[in-house]
């Protein structure tokens, strides 16, 4: 049984190229066979993330026009057996692919892969409706802040009405410490607003843009967002895993006026 | 104790929790914010006919409501608006 899942978010920014290149890299490592398909027709970046920019020959655009054979346009990825990346065209717009053409892609590709994974183009217009076309299911990245969680309210809305079976929410970029003091929404604020069904929380981590200089996903690292996307992965594939505890170890005297500030 | 360990007033986590409830019901129920200045203009001219108003200490806003027999909360539009005097009111 396959499945198709599309990274959205409508904000651009919030992390979804991150996300997808970890929760894929981290499928791969859990032994499931796995394609990311970068959508964002003119504005690819899936490469340079999964550090696979030298390889392109072919791209999504010519597969669909049929310049090339699918297996001539996937790189697979030396570093995980199960990995593949269809990459993105440069030099096209969004125009140059549609909703129908992308539904019959990510069929042929079920028959190859266990999970295929679309990285979707920040925004609402064609370019999402092209990469949520042929998806069962839809990841919503959004970060603990109010533009993002705003569009991910729209997309969220957007989505039910295309039909989406499952929908869920990814919270990025958490800063346990600004929610600690009060400055920053937590995850249960996101969930008690959005009312959707949270499959993961990423803490903010400096170790994301060590990973992404170097073009290596963090997904089999022990970092803190490592193991955070290695659980959203997990708990994809079926599995049941509590939610990350994100609080790092903390000395005598943090603690003490954590204390303090709670008298 | 808390003023002396907290250098700053840390609550702006709860001020975006509010704002971000508001903009999300407007967005929802596909209103503008100029559609409720249009709604508070039509109510302070009928409401002037019968009673003085306060028409500069009116609140009205979008907010949300708990309702019986309806899953999730419904956007409803709340109105305060303080009367001056009550002498115009005709008696019943």
């Amino acid at each position: 049984m396959s499945e198709v899942i599309v990274i959205t978010s409508g904000k651009g920014g919030v992390g979804k190229t991150t996300t997808t290149a970890n929760i894929g890299t981290g499928l791969a490592l859990l032994g499931f066979r796995t394609v990311l398909i970068d959508t964002d027709i003119g504005l690819r970046n899936l490469d340079v993330v999964m550090g696979l920019e030298n390889r392109i020959i072919y791209n999504l655009v010519d597969v669909v026009e049929g310049n090339c054979r699918m297996k001539q346009a996937l790189i697979k990825d030396k570093r995980y057996p199960n990995l593949y990346l269809l990459p993105s065209a440069q030099t096209r717009d969004k125009t140059a692919v549609n909703p129908g053409q992308m539904r019959k892609l990510t069929d042929d590709l079920k028959e190859d892969f266990d999970y295929i994974l679309l990285d979707c183009p920040a925004g609402i217009e064609q370019g999402f409706q092209n990469a949520i076309a042929g998806a069962d299911r839809a990841l919503v990245v959004t970060t603990p802040e109010v533009s993002a969680i705003r569009d991910a309210d729209r997309i969220i809305g957007l989505l039910e009405a295309a039909d989406m079976r499952d929908v869920d929410l990814v919270v990025n970029r958490i800063r346990m410490d600004m929610v600690r003091r009060g400055d920053m929404m937590s995850i249960d604020d996101v969930a008690d607003i959005l009312a959707v069904n949270i499959i993961g929380a990423v803490p903010d981590d400096e170790d994301i843009v060590v990973s992404t200089n170097q073009g290596e996903p963090l997904v089999d690292t022990d970092s803190l967002a490592g193991q955070a996307f290695l659980n959203i992965c997990k708990r994809i594939s079926g599995e049941v895993v509590p939610l990350l505890d994100m609080n790092p170890q903390r000395g005598l005297l943090l603690r003490l006026s954590d204390f303090l500030k709670r008298a | 104790m808390r003023r002396m360990f907290c250098f700053h007033k840390s609550n702006s986590g709860e001020i975006a929790r509010s704002r971000l409830k508001l903009v999300l019901v407007s967005d929802q129920s596909g209103c503008s914010p100029g559609l409720i200045d249009g709604i508070r203009e039509e109510m302070i001219r009928i409401l002037s006919r019968h009673v003085e108003i306060d028409s500069k200490r009116i609140d009205i806003r979008l907010a949300q409501m708990e309702y019986a027999g309806a899953k999730e909360p419904i956007p409803i539009l709340s109105a305060k608006v303080p009367f001056r005097r009550l002498t115009n009111m005709r008696n019943e």
